[in-house]
This record gives structure tokens, C-alpha cells and sequence, in this order.
């Protein structure tokens, strides 16, 4: 690979290569700290760069002027080799060592009732900014939120979903179903709710430290969520012309979140069920989780 | 990431300068870009920010490339591409081009070569990665009518005041503010200039409270009257630039602007604070009075400054705040895309800059105004090329 147009950053290793492109550790050679190089592909069209993609990068290159605590912040913007028909550029982000993924494998007995409320409430926090400021993350899962060396949170990947359409459609990685609400995976048209559905998830995996809904495809996954939280009523299936019918799902031996995870207090179950509201009109919203009882009470270790 | 302000010594030492062009050219290449930027955007009907965006992208690259090295007309168009696309008003390349060189002489189109719009588009990626995709850029326009909304005074003169900060607006995109001061200061600036030229005198303000000396203290801080007033004079000196290769039927240039504005700063070098309390001596050293024109100000394109002209050197879309004054300011709010061009006060006031005069003193360096009410004597109206 090569940096021509970006002296300034000498790469290390690849860090990760997702559906969005390919994520490089490097160091930044002035200021000698690590740095996340992500390489974004973008394609020319008849009238030069996207005005997708130019929204997108000055709706992050804003956002950054925030200095949002649970956002990951972005350094630089740079630009790759030359090519005929795309734009390679790389987003230069803050370096975080390990996401929450990694984090849960390496707290194997478990997290306290303390550590799941603060994790959950900087998530929310994080996606309450992005909210507020219009961008739906659409991709939360727990490899693209960062945990600093502090333990606290911070998103990544945000903001390009427009941009990464394009490079989604190249390759052939496959994109985790598990963390996706119901009206995705029906296909419907959706906003930020899909982000309090997949915090939800989360939340109960930080509980259980295993995905909560592991589908192997659309279908799958709806059912497998039918099957924690019941199939909702008829009436409740979406009016929309959609390919996946209600009746096309037998629910049988139902299991209850409590079960799945019987370290679960009152209040977190009870957030958690409004975040995995069927209808994304009635989910909770993220400023109404966070003015949830589970975040007002009295700290209990459990 | 990097700062987008510069100090003088920078600017003075731009790629450009580097590269052998002298200040005084770089700032005309500066200046054509700019206005190339502003007429191809108002003859398609883009909004002032678009067009200010453009602007300020162009100011932007030449502090990282030379003069030499990127055409100014090829940059200018494609700032002005870019820009339409971040404001949400896109044009095509094609048309963009095409609008251009309708407003260029043939042999300044020669710089766009064989292929204008492969040219253009090719030089988008190198705009892009020069202002390091910050592209997102605030004017001084909304900071203006934020401003205005506040302060306090004659209705009518508070309109003329704003109509007139607009037209500095639009004009200090000419000059390198852009580069060297938030919207924020450039507006309270050119508020406090074209107040001084209207007359405007604000009795008070809106969430004014006992530590506020200035109706700006509320907005801005650490502004001296030094720095306001350099930033006027950078806008003021537009007017007395030469064009002549453009304009050969300019009325004839003035060979100092900063004679014809004793008010503001005495050309004895000595920097004076101006302060409403404290006028400025009149400088004893300026031009015998007849040699001092009765319009002082000629807008860059060689037409003289007073409202006609202001008019049609930025059309419709630039000429005034949207929609009118701030509605509160002038009742209902009217249904017009832009207000008429106001009638100066200052024009039957030269010199154009009068400081605020301590009420009941005599009105202050009087022996250039004319009695009150009468015509100027030469205003010939060159209309811009």
C-alpha cells in the first residue's frame, strides 16, 4: 500500500478490515502517537466527488469541534494515490487499543451492576450526540465502540454511511445481522431508533457477555428475536408492502431476557425492554434512556 | 488540523510570493478570483453563502499553492463547483464553465486549456485535499443580522446601517479578511463602519449589562478599536485600487486612500485610536481640499460607490440581507428577494467616514461636506463590465 500523500503517517499493521474498508494502526510521525488510518474508496460521478461524501466528511469534520467525550476524534483528512474513476482518502482517528468486544472477552467473570450503568450511559450519550445532530450510526455493535485504557467509551464508524454504500457493494464481507432491528432486516425504511434497538442488545450482552440475537440471515434473525420477545401482534406487522410475511414465523418455547441473563436488576430490564420495542415509534428515544430510572438510582452492585 | 488564520507576515509570505509574485499582484489575482467567483455565482442565481464559501476556499488554496503553479480563473470556477456542492445548491461543471467564459475575455479563457471541464475537475481533488475537506465555512452575514436584531436606535438608519455592513460583506471577500478574522469580527467591523457612514448611532442594546462598553463587548471580545479599524481600512481600500486594465474608463484613480479618511487614521503614521469620545485631530497634512475628490470611494470594478452602483456590482442574490432587513426591524416583513439599493446617506456627506460626533458639538471636520442636501458634483456611473 502505499502513502504517497500522506508523509506524515507511517503505518504499522492493519488493524481491521470490515465491510467499510480497511483500518491501518499508524504512527504519526510529528507527534509520535498512535493513530486508526481508515481507507475510504469513494467513487467519481459525472460531476467529481459525491455530495454524499462531501456532507458526510463536513458533517464529521463539525461534529469534531464539539469534543464530544464519547466520540472518537478525528485528526486529519487525507487523500491516497490518484485513480481514474475514485478518490481514495484516509481518516486520520485518535487511536483507541481495544473496542468493547475484546473488552467483554477480557472480563470474563462478568462486569458489576456499576461498570454495565456507566458503559451503558456513555453509549447513549455518545448516540444521543450523533442523534441530536442527525446522523443515524446504523452499524452499533460492540467492534466499533472503542474502550479507552479508563474504560470509557467511545463510538467509531459513524457518519459515512452514505459514503460506505458504495464500497459495501464491492465487498463481500459479511455485515453482522446480530445488533439490526426489526425494521431493517424487513427491509422498511428507518432512523435513529435502529440505534436504541442495537444499544439494547448491547446492553444485554453486557449482562450476559454473549450475543443476545446470533441470525444467520434475515429471516433468522427475525425469528430469533421473535423467540426472546414474543412475535408481536398481527396488527403491529409493519402495512408496508414487505416480503416477509407474519404468519411465516412459529414461535415456540419462548425464552425471557431475565432468563438469559438472571443477574439482571428491576430497572435494567426495564430499559432494556423499551429499547427492544418492536415498533420503532414507540422505542425510547436515546435523551429519554438516559432520564431512565436505571440511571437515576442509587448504585447497586450485583 | 490546521488553522485557517494568518497573520500579515504570512499572508505576505503566501507560495505565491515565494514564487516571485509581489503582494500588490497577488492581491489583484486574489481580488479577480474573488469576483469571478461572486458574478458567475450571481448570474446563476447562487445564494451569497455558496458564494462566499467559494470565495473563501479560493483564499484558502492560495496559501498553500502559488498564483503561478493554478490559474486563478480555473481555481475560482472550481471553488465556486465545490462550494454549490457543500451549500446544497449544486450547478453542473459544464454550466459552471460555461458561465465563466461568458464573463472572461477570450484570452483569459485560454488558462482553462483543451479540456475546461476535465481541467476543473481535476483540480477539485487538489482543492479538497488543500483545505483538508474542512469545508464548512461561516460568513459574517448571519452574524450580521444576529447583530443588528440587538442593537437599538433609529429604525430606518439601523436598516440603512445593515444594508450597507452588507455590501461591505459582500465586498471584504475581495480582500484576504476571510483569512485573518472570525465572521464573527469581520461583521461587528464592518456594522461599526458602515454605522459611522450612516449615521447610525446605537442608543442601546438588548442584553446589554454594566461591563459592556460596546454593543460588541456582548459578542466578541478583546476587540480594540485598533483592530476594528484595520479591518475597515482593508475594506476601504478596495475602493481606491486601480482596475484600469479592466476598467480603461475608470474615473481617475486616487493616488492615496488613506489621505481621504483622516477621520479613521492621520497619514502621519501614527496610529490613533478613534474613539466617540475622543475625535481624532484633522489631519493637517492632507491634501489641499480641492484635490480631494468628492468621492473617494470607487468600488473595484471602477463604478463609483454610491447605491446604484453598490447594486450592480453584486446583483440581486448578494445585494442585501434575505428577505429583507431582520423582520422586526422594518415592520412586515416584505415580500421582496432583496431590498431596493438604499440611498446612502454618506453620499451627500463626504468624506464619507464622519466620526461620532459628542451631541451638541460641531459636526466634525465639516470643510469637505457640502451643505446639506446638495447634489454632488461628479457621479458618473460606469456600469460594470
Amino acid at each position: 500500500m502505499s502513502f504517497e500523500k500522506s508523509h506524515t503517517y507511517e503505518a504499522l499493521n492493519r488493524i481491521g478490515r470490515g465491510a467499510y474498508g480497511t483500518v491501518y494502526k499508524a504512527k504519526d510521525k510529528k507527534t509520535g502517537n498512535d493513530v486508526a488510518l481508515k481507507r475510504v474508496c469513494v467513487p467519481l460521478s459525472e460531476d467529481g466527488i459525491p455530495m454524499n461524501t462531501l456532507r458526510e466528511i463536513s458533517l464529521l469534520r463539525q461534529l469534531n469541534t464539539h469534543d464530544h467525550p464519547n466520540i472518537v476524534r478525528l485528526l486529519d483528512v487525507c487523500h491516497g494515490q490518484q485513480m481514474e474513476r475514485e478518490l481514495i482518502m484516509y481518516l486520520v482517528f485518535e487511536h483507541v487499543e481495544q473496542d468493547l468486544s475484546t473488552y467483554i472477552e477480557r472480563h470474563s467473570k462478568g462486569f458489576s451492576g456499576v461498570q454495565i450503568r456507566s458503559l451503558s450511559r456513555e453509549i447513549l450519550n455518545g448516540v444521543d450526540f450523533l442523534h441530536s445532530n442527525r446522523i443515524v450510526h446504523r452499524d452499533l455493535k460492540p467492534q466499533n465502540l472503542l474502550v479507552t485504557h479508563d474504560g470509557h467509551i467511545k463510538l467509531a464508524d459513524f457518519g459515512l454511511a452514505k459514503t460506505y454504500d458504495f464500497e459495501m457493494k464491492l465487498t463481500s464481507v459479511v455485515v453482522t445481522l446480530w445488533y439490526r432491528a426489526p425494521e431493517v432486516l424487513l427491509g422498511l425504511t428507518y432512523a435513529t431508533p435502529v440505534d436504541i434497538w442495537s444499544i439494547g442488545c448491547i446492553i444485554v450482552e453486557l449482562y450476559s457477555l454473549k450475543p443476545l440475537f446470533c441470525g444467520e440471515s434475515d429471516g433468522d434473525q427475525l425469528s430469533k428475536i421473535f423467540r426472546v420477545l414474543g412475535k408481536p401482534p398481527e396488527s403491529e406487522w409493519p402495512e408496508e408492502n414487505i416480503s416477509i410475511k407474519w404468519n411465516s414465523f412459529n414461535v415456540n418455547s419462548q425464552i425471557s431476557i431475565d432468563r438469559i441473563c438472571p443477574n439482571i436488576c428491576e430497572t435494567a430490564y426495564d430499559l432494556i425492554m423499551s429499547m427492544l420495542t418492536f415498533n420503532p415509534k414507540r422505542r425510547i428515544t436515546a435523551l429519554e434512556a438516559l432520564n431512565h430510572r436505571f440511571f437515576l438510582e442509587e448504585p447497586i452492585n450485583t | 488540523m490546521p488553522g485557517w488564520y494568518y497573520d500579515k507576515k504570512e499572508l505576505r509570505h503566501s507560495p505565491s510570493a515565494q514564487d516571485g509574485i509581489d503582494y500588490k499582484t497577488e492581491m489583484r489575482y486574489r481580488k479577480e478570483g474573488a469576483r469571478l467567483i461572486i458574478n458567475t455565482g450571481s448570474k446563476m442565481d447562487l445564494g451569497y453563502n455558496t458564494m462566499a464559501t467559494g470565495v473563501v476556499y479560493y483564499h484558502r488554496f492560495y496559501m498553500f499553492h502559488s498564483f503561478k503553479q493554478f490559474p486563478r480563473y480555473v481555481t475560482a470556477c472550481c471553488c465556486l463547483f465545490l462550494a454549490g456542492k457543500v451549500e446544497e445548491t449544486p450547478k453542473k461543471c459544464k454550466d459552471i464553465i460555461k458561465t465563466a467564459k461568458s464573463l472572461l475575455t477570450d484570452q483569459k479563457f485560454t488558462t482553462f486549456g483543451e479540456d475546461p471541464k476535465e481541467e476543473v475537475m481535476t483540480l477539485e481533488r487538489i482543492l479538497l485535499q488543500t483545505i483538508k475537506f474542512d469545508l464548512q465555512v461561516e460568513h459574517p452575514y448571519q452574524y450580521l443580522l444576529k447583530y443588528a436584531k440587538c442593537l437599538k436606535g433609529d429604525k430606518q438608519k439601523l436598516q440603512k446601517m445593515v444594508q450597507m455592513a452588507w455590501t461591505f460583506v459582500n465586498d471584504s471577500l475581495c480582500t484576504t479578511l476571510a483569512l485573518q478574522w472570525e465572521p464573527e469580527i469581520i461583521a461587528v467591523a464592518l456594522m461599526y463602519l458602515a454605522g459611522k457612514l450612516s449615521k447610525f448611532e446605537v442608543v442601546d442594546w438588548m442584553g446589554r449589562n454594566t461591563k459592556h462598553c460596546r454593543w460588541w463587548d456582548m459578542f466578541v471580545e478583546d476587540v480594540t478599536m485598533d483592530l476594528l479599524e484595520d479591518i475597515c481600512h482593508q475594506v476601504l481600500d478596495l475602493y481606491s485600487q486601480s482596475d484600469a486594465p479592466i476598467h480603461p474608463d475608470s474615473p481617475p484613480l486616487h493616488s492615496n486612500a488613506k489621505q481621504q479618511m483622516p477621520s479613521l487614521r492621520p497619514s502621519n503614521g501614527q496610529e490613533k485610536t478613534l474613539s466617540p469620545d475622543r475625535p481624532p485631530s484633522v489631519n493637517a497634512k492632507g491634501p489641499p481640499l480641492s484635490d480631494v475628490p468628492q468621492f473617494p470611494y470607487q468600488t473595484f470594478t471602477g463604478a463609483p460607490p454610491p447605491a446604484a452602483a453598490y447594486a450592480s456590482v453584486f446583483p440581486s442574490s448578494m445585494a442585501g440581507p434575505p428577505g429583507g432587513p431582520p423582520p422586526h426591524l422594518s415592520g412586515p416583513p416584505p415580500h421582496i428577494a432583496a431590498p431596493p439599493p438604499a440611498v446612502f446617506s454618506y453620499v451627500n456627506h463626504p468624506p464619507p467616514f464622519s466620526t461620532v460626533v459628542p451631541p451638541g458639538a460641531p459636526p466634525y471636520f465639516p470643510a469637505n461636506a457640502p451643505p446639506p442636501g446638495q447634489p454632488p458634483q461628479h457621479r458618473p456611473y460606469y456600469p460594470p463590465q
